[in-house]
């Protein structure tokens, strides 16, 4: 009950809403009412009737007939009746038929008795609307006046009642029959086995779902009315007392259902009250007088069903407004009806109504009942259903946290090799620092007091070899791409390199921020592209002959979508002849030859674009690198590039 | 040169101290600054002889390496630092490795020299240092802004370096350096004057610095305890 104040108005509107479709409800079952089950042609229908009231006096009465004598160990009711046969008629078979009765008839045409409805037990059941009909032997019949004699029974808990009998040809009646019969025998039957169907369904989800008690009950309800619908009448004591009880005992299970169903906490011992009704009539059928049950019936039977009816439409309601539920909604507007139909009869049982004496609240909620019960499998269906949905979306949750975890191992994994790295890179560090640094620094100051020749090869040679080695330790730094955090210490070592030769650099950064963050750029990447652009610097300082130097840094877009960088190293200084062939080095420039070819050789290695122009303004080296470096280092990637120093 | 600093205005050169083990380059870097008049250099191989030197008179500028025979340079920096604090201390460095680099700018160093520099740049780097420039690496710079970002590759480094005290704009500094932008650049893009770019760098190794007063930091520091 957590509505906001938005929906807080459509619900004063729910009330109205509820109650106004309830009496929609009403009014179209009074209309269902009010139609009259089948009938013969009025030509056939015998009206009156004479009544023995003692042993020799006859009563004209008007048919239908009511008593008002209930007594059911009383001798029957005996009526007589006359019909005529035209002799043309005499060629066609003819019937009596005798559209409702309570409780029992026999009849008898001239003398010959021709029809006992007590022989089918079935139509001894007072609330079943069971017509009778029975062909005359035309050996029986006259031409002229004939007479039927007509013994009607009474049991169970109605007075007597004989509606109009038709007489005619067995062709004009026998559809009205067949359709009464339709109506109040074959489809009750078809909804008892339909009513059975279900309601074992519901029990065999009950048996496997303890805890969904809803279903039991209404397991329960079902069952009793299926065993109700197989009890003939009249029969044993106990089975009158017991379908005397069956339909207070059905409605107190629907009670307890409607209660489970909506989530009405009940009292134990209010809960066991509700059968109290169906208990005390079973009690009076143990006791043996007929009398008895039929006052105790009643007395407690149409009662009870009508405040248990009535009782289950206010929880159905009550759940359907206050609780908003569609299903309560829909299962109260069923009561509704029920609700009707049980009025109907419980005006009919007092002979409060005109007209034919139909009962038709036992059909009503039969098919009530399988309403509910189809609609509680459609809710197991329908959970299955969300279980399977529900098992779907588990499956997907951990299939997506499979892979998160799967992410996280591997960004550990990153984590943990940055980390070795930078240990390694430290451990490195150290050793360069207290070894081979120290020593190549001693042979820079010793070569530098020589001054001059070899001494100044040598010094040369030994500050490139520490050169090197600051840019070995550099790359080894993780820089996540970002290759202008190399470019920047790049720039501290070649300005030192080429202020020392008298060249001016010009560093130029055309695009803001210089390159983009290359996915996949790891050290041997970055030792190559360094290793290169030094080859570049290192050309123009010892062959070109330059004053300056320029090195131009841009993020290119070669292929859309896709930023790329180039690194470009130009000098103004003499150029070189491209041509010289790989293998033997120009004589001039001895070294030249091969210093292209380690850079040809670089650039393949990182999949990157070099490209060298060489002519009288100077000399243009481009490099475009990938976009994305390859993951694995090339086979020759590491090996003695340190040779190759100028 | 007017900016140059002088002792006392009287034209005084500008005394160095060199702590340097290894002869050749204590030589070198020695004969790159002796050749300017403005220089008076006085050299030290030991920390003992430094100590010696400096007891006497407190230098204007100290060149020292770490490793000496008998001690750290580290050691020495603190105590130039607590007798003048005006005194430029530089850590001479074979390969501007940022361990040692960064240490010796947590006690007070404002930079470092290479061993291998060319003589020239040898004189210009300490004519800048005195002109109040605390010159600073595109490596340094790197190492210093990565630990500001605690972004992959420092994520699980627990690190005593301090930068939370580095403002927005002083990192933005210490990054475009990293990417190797000059000072003009950098001024430029970031809408400052090109003349404050230096002073940001120097304020950037001032709050860096660690209280070297506190002795428990200086042993940390020593023994390679505080994780940079």
């Amino acid at each position: 009950m957590t509505d906001t104040l938005t929906i807080a108005r459509p619900r004063d509107l729910r009330l109205p809403t509820y109650l106004g479709l309830q009496l929609i409800i009403m009014a179209a079952c009074i209309f269902l009412l009010q139609l009259d089950p089948p009938r013969p042609p009025a030509q056939y229908q015998v009206l009156s009737a004479e009544l023995r009231q003692d042993e020799a006096v006859w009563l004209a009465i008007a048919l239908p007939h009511r008593h008002q004598r209930t007594r059911t160990d009383a001798p029957p009711f005996i009526y007589r009746m006359s019909f005529e046969r035209a002799p043309t008629e005499a060629s066609q078979p003819w019937a009596i038929f005798l559209p409702r009765f309570t409780s029992g008839v026999e009849v008898a045409v001239n003398g010959a008795t021709i029809l006992d409805s007590r022989l089918n037990p079935t139509a001894g059941r007072v609330d079943r609307n069971i017509p009778a009909i029975a062909p005359i032997p035309s050996a029986l019949l006259r031409d002229g006046p004939n007479e039927i004699t007509l013994r009607l029974f009474v049991w169970g808990p109605l007075t007597g009642y004989l509606d109009t009998i038709y007489v005619g040809p067995d062709t004009e009646l026998r559809s009205s029959y067949d359709k009464r019969m339709l109506l109040f025998q074959t489809i009750p039957l078809i909804l008892a086995a339909w009513q059975g169907t279900v309601g074992a369904i519901l029990g065999f989800i009950w048996l496997s779902r303890r805890h969904e008690h809803a279903y039991g009950w209404l397991a329960a309800a079902m069952a009793v009315g299926v065993i109700q619908q197989f009890i003939p009448f009249p029969t044993h004591q106990i089975l009158h007392g017991f379908l005397g009880a069956s339909v207070p005992l059905e409605s107190a299970l629907v009670l307890h259902f409607a209660a489970r169903f909506t989530g009405l906490k009940v009292s134990s011992r209010l809960g066991w009250f509700v059968f109290l009704p169906s208990l005390i009539i079973l009690a009076a059928s143990a006791i043996g007088d007929p009398e008895v049950v039929r006052t105790t019936y009643m007395l407690l039977g149409p009662a009870s069903i009508g405040v248990f009816v009535v009782l289950t439409a206010v929880i159905l309601g009550w759940s359907a407004l206050f609780r908003s539920e569609r299903s309560s909604f829909f299962l109260g507007s069923t009561l509704t009806a029920v609700l009707v139909f049980w009025v109907h009869d419980a005006l009919t049982v007092l002979d409060a109504l005109p007209g034919e004496r139909i009962f038709l609240g036992r059909l009503s909620y039969s098919v009530v009942l399988i309403a509910i019960g189809i609609g509680l499998t459609l809710r197991v269906v329908q959970a299955l259903n969300q279980a399977d949905d529900f098992a779907g979306r588990l499956f997907r949750q951990v299939r997506d946290a499979e892979e998160k975890l799967r992410a996280s191992f591997a960004r550990e994994e990153e984590r943990s090799r940055k980390e070795a790295l930078a240990a390694e890179r430290t451990r490195l560090m150290r050793d360069l620092h207290d070894g081979l640094g120290g020593q190549l620094v001693s042979i820079v100051a010793l070569a530098e007091q020589q001054h001059g020749g070899s001494a100044t090869v040598i010094g040369d040679a030994a500050r490139a070899a520490l050169k090197d080695l600051r840019l070995v330790i550099d790359a080894m730094e993780e820089i996540d791409g970002d290759l202008m955090l190399v470019l920047g210490s790049w720039r501290e070592r070649i300005s030192a390199q080429l202020r020392a030769h008298s060249i001016q650099l010009e560093w130029q950064v055309l695009t803001p921020g210089g390159l983009p963050i290359f996915p996949g750029l790891r050290p041997w990447h970055v030792i190559q592209v360094i290793r290169l652009l030094d080859e570049a610097v290192t050309n123009a300082v010892k062959h070109s002959g330059a004053k300056k130097l320029r090195v131009i840094i841009e993020t290119i877009h070669d292929v859309p979508e896709e930023a790329s960088g180039r690194i470009s190293v130009e000098d103004d200084g003499s150029g070189f002849d491209l041509c010289i062939p790989r293998v033997a080095a120009s004589p001039a420039h001895p070294r030249t030859g091969r210093g292209l070819l380690n850079m040809k050789r670089r650039a393949e290695l990182c999949g990157a674009l070099l490209t060298i122009s060489s002519g009288q303004q100077g000399t243009r080296v481009s490099l475009i690198l990938p976009s994305h470096f390859g993951t694995t280092p090339s086979a020759d990637d590491r090996d003695g590039a340190a040779g190759e120093r100028h | 040169m007017s900016s140059v600093r002088s002792n006392g205005g009287t034209g005084n050169p500008v005394s160095i101290l060199i702590v340097e083990d290894d002869a050749p380059t204590r030589w070198r870097i020695s004969d790159a600054l002796s050749r300017e008049s403005e220089f008076s250099v006085a050299e030290a191989a030991t920390l003992g002889e430094a100590r010696q030197i400096v007891n006497a008179s407190v230098p204007d500028v100290l060149l020292t390496d770490l490793q000496l025979p008998d001690g750290n340079g580290m050691e020495l920096i603190r105590e130039v630092k607590q007798r003048n604090g005006t005194t430029e201390i530089m850590v001479i460095s074979i390969l501007g490795d940022e361990e040692s680099v960064i240490s010796a700018i947590l006690v007070g160093a404002n930079g470092y020299l290479l061993k291998d520099a060319f003589p020239t740049d040898i004189a210009d780097t300490v004519r800048n240092l005195l002109r109040g420039h605390s010159p600073i690496s595109a490596s340094i710079a790197r190492f210093i802004v990565r630990r500001t970002q605690g972004g992959p590759g420092t994520n699980s480094r627990v690190s005593d370096l301090n930068t939370a005290k580095l403002t927005r704009r002083e990192i933005d500094i210490l990054w475009g350096i990293a990417k190797g932008f000059s000072y003009a650049d950098i001024a430029d893009h970031l809408g400052i004057s090109r003349q404050t770019v230096p002073g940001y760098i120097k304020n950037i190794y001032r709050k860096l610095e660690v209280n070297t007063r506190g002795e428990a930091v200086f042993e940390a520091l020593q023994q390679g305890l505080i994780k940079l």
